[in-house]
């Protein structure tokens, strides 16, 4: 009923290779964007627009990169945060040596410093494979970190060793810092996030993105059929690094306005991990389900109490709130394995069926 | 199904709506008094007390005269785990109604410090956050009374010298710190200093995650033969550092520590051992004192209190210091409400407020607090009151008082302080400051 299929006929194999072959999915699309560009904005307090709806979007994107290098190119990775460092502070440099610059340029370009970065650690992937590479890839996590608290010219020689993002204006309005408005910081991430998740959408779906697929469920196979392995691992690491690169630019500037070194720790990258995989590995919507449900459901637990009027205490709150939210995980991970994009996409197929089930 | 789906998505559809036009904070009638406490994480051994200690002296007010001049305070708490994600998140919660916002560490008060211009709220960071915000003319919006990390640097190497500095020439002296924004602090002034009166410094930086294991550190620290071992530590970091100097056997006279590093619980893990360990402090517990005994008898025999009460934590240092917290706190409100006859001050009247603490002897003696706080008392120029310390000794089992009143010297501080704070300033443009104060 609500998705019924009836009456959509393909006569074209591009109408049936299109981005929505069912069109209710374009109607629900249109909705989300619909929710995300108008309804929330006009309706969300500050507190909403910093505490839930900046930081999902771009937890999402963060684990949109590290989809691609693991989800569809099945290379594992444990540096996530440190390359989102690299970004945060590629952005950092250029912005504090070329004041004049664009922030858009400024984030756009920063990711190709980490991809620069995700590349050179990427070139053990062409030898070892699986829990080997994560090992190699967290090696880059401990470099990179102690690199950007050793380095003091990263960091301009800050006394506090801390990077401090400063007024910074676009078309004359304040985007980032502590005087940028909330509403212009999340249309900001929110035009970011979408244009990375459309292109991040038709590369997978590509040419590009099955050389990708092909690599991930076996590689020897690939091989024989004359994909190029070191390209296809290479590339898997460049595209991943970049959105990352960017996600972390985004993450201190439009977000944060301060970072230090530490912040972009092991406990970092197992946050984005756990969206990835809670989300779903190898689907681009399961990363904004996934950091719904990481980033902002613990926020939405912890008011529900105050909300309502319930008196407990903050600290006890706390606890409360990390059993829950392990709880949960465990639960949808014991009623769906592959995610909640997959829990998605089985419910999406019982509404095609509905109501005459088989 | 369909049922099950309609209920997730009617609630869901509630919560969303309830968080999204804002969370209904506590507030009610009084005056909204937030605090970012750490009761979770690496650090909630030495957060709880002082959590602990500011919620119950404002408590006790409430209790014994019926708030702050006949309006209740309303204290609330937002658990922050000393993690700087969740303490800009709870600086968001908590800022619509709050009169004044308490950090609570070096980092979140890093993330805090630019916003306070445009959202108008005081930060008070009692003996912590960045030293030069005790320039109020650029920081208008920051108070860390009564003393800040370069004051307590200062007065760590005047009692290592005997009051006179220039006895320093030759001697080596480790600075062991966190290797976090608060741990490298007071750095700027002590390599300034070592080049002025000719000692070594040797700065050992201990990372977050080795603070409890720091047998590298010490092993570095055996190998160098220091003079003098200054402790920058914090939380988890105090009690690794007490077990290693005291396995490795360093003469506990010749170790000092900031006042952070002054926890009793740390010092309990060795007891006798420790004996002989300095931490500098601008607060004294007396537990006799008539402030104290009011807490105890309208709080904590009230049942109202959440300490622990068989570990003795009413007596330690830190439980004691965040009552003398809430105490400067109050004391800038009731400023406030004096001078602009007002019962509910907003966040701006309390700024003023906060600029014209007096504290002086005379004061602390009519509140019940005599020589529990260096006296100090602060201006607009001046956001810190610069009040010193003393130099609190570990018995074997518990602080004393054993030094007098010291005091750092403002003249070789403050050139420092102005020159970070214009920096600062500089780095954040457009950043308004305080013209009117002539101070």
């Amino acid at each position: 009923m609500f998705y019924r299929t009836a009456g959509q006929f393909k006569t074209s194999y591009e109408a049936d290779h299109a981005l929505f072959p069912v069109r209710q999915d374009a109607y629900l699309l249109g909705f989300i964007l619909l929710l995300a560009f108008v309804v929330f904005p006009l309706t969300a307090s500050e507190f909403a627009f910093r505490a839930l709806l900046i930081p999902v979007l771009i937890y999402s994107l963060a684990a949109l990169g590290l989809n691609i290098l693991t989800g569809y190119a099945g290379q594992l990775s444990l540096g996530t945060g440190a390359f989102m460092g690299v970004g945060a502070y590629a952005c950092y440099k250029l912005l504090t040596i070329f004041p004049e610059m664009n922030i858009v340029i400024a984030i756009a370009m920063s990711g190709f410093f980490s991809a620069a970065v995700g590349v050179l650690f990427g070139l053990p992937s062409l030898r070892i494979k699986g829990f080997y590479l994560a090992i190699a890839t967290l090696a880059a996590q401990f470099f990179l970190v102690w690199l950007f608290q050793k380095w003091a010219w990263l960091y301009n020689y800050n006394a506090s060793g801390a990077i401090q993002v400063p007024n910074i204006e676009m078309f004359g309005i304040t985007v980032a810092g502590p005087r940028a408005e909330a509403i212009t910081q999340y249309y900001f991430v929110l035009c970011f996030v979408c244009a990375m998740t459309f292109f991040a959408i038709n590369i997978t779906r590509g040419r590009i993105g099955r050389m990708w697929k092909a690599v991930r469920d076996m590689d020897i196979a690939a091989e024989l059929v004359g994909i190029n392995l070191m390209r296809a691992k290479l590339t898997a690491f460049f595209v991943s690094s970049y959105i990352v690169g960017v996600s972390g630019a985004l993450f201190v500037f439009l977000w944060r306005g301060a970072a230090e070194a530490n912040l972009f720790d092991i406990p970092l990258s197992f946050r984005v991990l756990f969206i990835a995989i809670i989300g779903g590995l190898g689907s681009i919507l399961g990363n904004y389900l996934g950091a719904i449900l990481i980033v902002a459901l613990p926020v939405i637990i912890g008011s529900v109490p105050e909300a309502f009027g319930i008196p407990i205490g903050s600290a006890t709150v706390e606890h409360l709130n990390v059993m829950l939210v392990g709880a949960l995980i465990i639960t949808f991970l014991i009623v769906e394995p592959h995610g909640l994009a997959r829990f998605w996409a089985m419910i999406r197929e019982k509404l095609i069926l509905w109501p005459f089930p088989h | 199904m369909k049922h099950w789906i309609r209920k997730a998505a009617v609630s869901t559809a509630l919560v969303a709506t309830v968080m999204l036009t804002g969370p209904a904070s506590a507030q009610g009638d009084g005056i909204y008094v937030p605090n970012l406490s750490y009761r979770t994480g690496p650090f909630a051994s030495t957060g709880t007390p002082l959590m602990n200690g500011q919620r119950d002296y404002i408590t006790m007010l409430n209790e014994r005269d019926g708030g702050l001049n006949g309006t209740k305070l309303v204290y609330d708490e937002c658990e922050t785990g000393y993690n700087t994600e969740k303490g800009v998140e709870c600086y968001e919660k908590t800022k619509a109604n709050a009169v004044v916002t308490q950090p609570w560490s070096t980092g979140i008060t890093l993330q805090v410090l630019p916003k306070s211009n445009v959202d108008n709220i005081p930060i008070l960071a009692p003996g912590y956050g960045f030293s030069a915000m005790a320039d109020g003319k650029v920081f208008q919006w920051a108070y860390n009374p009564p003393s800040s990390y370069w004051d307590g640097a200062y007065m760590i190497l005047q009692d290592i010298s005997g009051g006179d500095l220039t006895t320093l020439n030759g001697k080596k002296i480790a600075f062991l710190h966190l290797d976090h924004p608060f741990g490298k602090e007071p750095l700027p002034l002590l390599e300034k200093l070592s080049a002025e009166h000719g000692f070594e410094l040797v700065p050992i930086p201990v990372g977050l995650t080795e603070m409890q294991n720091q047998s590298a550190q010490w092993l570095q620290i055996r190998r160098e033969r220091p003079d003098n071992v200054i402790m920058w530590g914090w939380g988890a970091m105090n009690a690794g550092a007490m077990t290693e100097a005291a396995k490795t056997k360093y003469p506990m006279d010749q170790f000092y520590g900031v006042w952070w590093s002054g926890h009793d619980g740390d010092l309990k893990l060795i007891g006798e051992q420790g004996k002989g360990y300095r931490s500098i402090s601008w607060s004294v517990p007396n537990s006799e004192s008539s402030l104290m005994q009011d807490i105890k008898k309208h709080v904590i025999d009230a049942g109202k209190s959440q300490i622990n009460q068989g570990e003795g934590e009413f007596d330690s240092v830190f439980y004691q210091r965040g009552v003398m917290i809430s105490l400067m706190l109050v004391e800038g409100i009731r400023a406030a409400q004096e001078e602009f006859d007002t019962q509910n001050p907003d966040a701006e009247q309390v700024r003023w407020g906060l600029e014209n603490i007096t504290l002086d002897e005379a004061r602390l003696a009519e509140l019940g607090a005599e020589g529990m706080l260096v006296p100090f008392s602060t201006s607009c120029a001046d956001h810190t009151g610069h009040g010193g310390g003393w130099i609190l000794e570990w018995d074997g089992s518990k602080f004393v008082k054993a030094s007098d009143l010291l005091k750092a010297d403002r003249d070789v501080i403050r050139p420092l302080e102005e020159e970070k704070a214009k920096e600062y300033a500089e780095a954040n443009a457009p950043w308004p400051v305080n013209e009117e104060c002539s101070m």
